[in-house]
């Protein structure tokens, strides 16, 4: 199973890193109890500081989705992330939409995108 | 049937290392910087048209480089042979390999700062699997390796005479135990991964992980043989000293796992040239994040632990060129 980091991506390193597990969590590629590397290894495996891989650990368990045991590493949680309110929930979404209107795209066309993207994640999903 | 000397054994190995040398040449080392096809240097891409202009003449260079390495190990064997002198085959052994392994290195250093010091930037892949140790390296048999070491001093500390030569021991409990922190910088180096084929880089970069390991542990059990020999024929109890097929059997030993390891080279050899050749090669490429290494041995780690690994063995040499041990 591996993670992509693009190099014209935007984003700070540790965000990749926490959204790129996210992103294998949602579409089921991740499941609970499987262990994430140590923070040593992905560090030296990316050539990354090891605060840079220790922050996006921090962050994934911060917001519930991995567990930091001591001596098994980072393991994936079998609980629901953290409850959010529904303003905070929907955060990442308005700033996805804004991004695609910005970009010039019509309702119609960002709902089908957002279809077409959701039904990926519940294929891939659903083939596990 | 009459019981073989040591000469016999000296004889025996070199016969048996010989082949071994020119069957690397010819096989494998020849032309090595062409592994990855004609679109590369040593693993860097190289422009078109590289083989008709300088690629031509750094390939001349390459050759005259093997070309003198194995000349200068020849006249060394030429000179033993010529003079009789048996009981120097394993510094002429240790000697090939000690100005060979650094040249390789220079002339892959020299490579890749000519060539490779700006290469494209491409995404790269992270691999979510972890590596443990113990997945890696058998703890057993570390330990065994370690109590085989331990036992053959104190057998040593306890029999050999005063004039015994102690820095032979020395030097060989150096190489075969410094071959463990060698398996845990190997364990923990890496070349990134790149977003195309990432599945077979991955299998491929793990094989030749565990090959390295592979070839690391004969290595280092072909030490204790040798360390365990010694400490037998020098330092063992009396009955020991008395076996005459002794330096035979210890010998035997020591060229059955030296010839498994040879087998184990040679077959990561062949692997990286034909399973490593339609991949993308490490140098080719550096990640946002990570400069363009040429294998897992350019990781910071490795390089590390293997300038204090050999410097040991240079160090030891050196020594006992001082105190005049080598030429007695």
């Amino acid at each position: 199973m591996f993670l992509t980091l693009q190099h014209d991506d935007k984003r700070p390193i540790y965000q990749q890193i926490a959204d790129g597990i996210k992103a294998l969590i949602a579409r089921g590629e991740l499941r609970e109890g499987m262990t994430l590397p140590s923070v040593r290894q992905v560090a030296g495996d990316l050539g990354v500081n090891l605060n840079t891989v220790a922050v996006a650990y921090r962050q994934l368990q911060d917001e519930g989705f991995v567990t930091v045991r001591h001596g098994a590493g980072a393991v994936i949680s079998s609980r629901s992330p953290h409850p959010i309110d529904g303003a905070e929930m929907y955060k990442p979404l308005h700033t996805a939409l804004t991004e695609l209107v910005l970009r010039g795209l019509s309702g119609r066309e960002i709902v089908e995108a957002v279809r077409e993207q959701l039904g990926l994640l519940q294929q891939k999903r659903g083939t596990r | 049937m009459s019981v073989p000397s040591v000469v016999g054994v000296y004889i025996f190995t070199i016969c048996l290392i010989v082949p071994v040398l020119v069957y690397a040449l010819v096989k494998h080392l020849w032309n090595q910087p062409l592994q990855n096809g004609p679109g590369y240097f040593y693993g860097i891409e190289v422009p078109a048209g590289f083989y008709e202009g300088r690629g031509r003449s750094w390939l001349k260079g390459y050759h005259a480089m093997l070309a003198a390495l194995y000349l200068a190990c020849a006249v060394a064997l030429g000179a033993i042979v010529a003079t009789r002198r048996w009981e120097m085959t394993p510094l002429w052994a240790g000697g090939f390999a000690l100005l060979f392994v650094p040249s390789m290195f220079a002339f892959q250093a020299w490579t890749r700062h000519k060539l490779g010091v700006d290469p494209p930037v491409r995404p790269v892949a992270l691999a979510l699997a972890s590596r443990r140790l113990g997945d890696y390296i058998s703890w057993p048999a570390e330990a065994l390796v370690v109590a085989l070491v331990g036992l053959s001093w104190w057998l040593l500390l306890r029999h050999a005479g005063a004039h015994f030569d102690w820095l032979t021991p020395l030097l060989w409990s150096w190489v075969a135990l410094g071959f463990l922190p060698g398996k845990i910088a190997t364990v923990r180096a890496s070349w990134p991964l790149p977003t195309e084929r990432t599945e077979e880089h991955y299998r491929y970069q793990d094989a030749m992980r565990r090959n390295s390991i592979r070839v690391m542990n004969l290595y280092s059990w072909s030490t204790v043989v040798i360390l365990f020999g010694i400490a037998l024929g020098h330092g063992g109890w009396s009955a020991a000293r008395r076996i005459p097929w002794l330096p035979w059997s210890v010998m035997g030993v020591f060229l059955a796992v030296w010839g498994t390891m040879m087998v184990a080279v040679f077959r990561g050899e062949r692997m990286a040239a034909t399973v490593g050749r339609d991949l993308i090669p490490a140098g080719s490429w550096r990640t946002p994040f990570r400069r363009a290494t040429l294998m897992m041995s350019n990781s910071r780690p490795y390089l590390i632990w293997f300038a204090i690994w050999f410097g040991g063995i240079l160090a030891f040499l050196g020594y006992a060129l001082w105190q005049g041990q080598l030429f007695k």
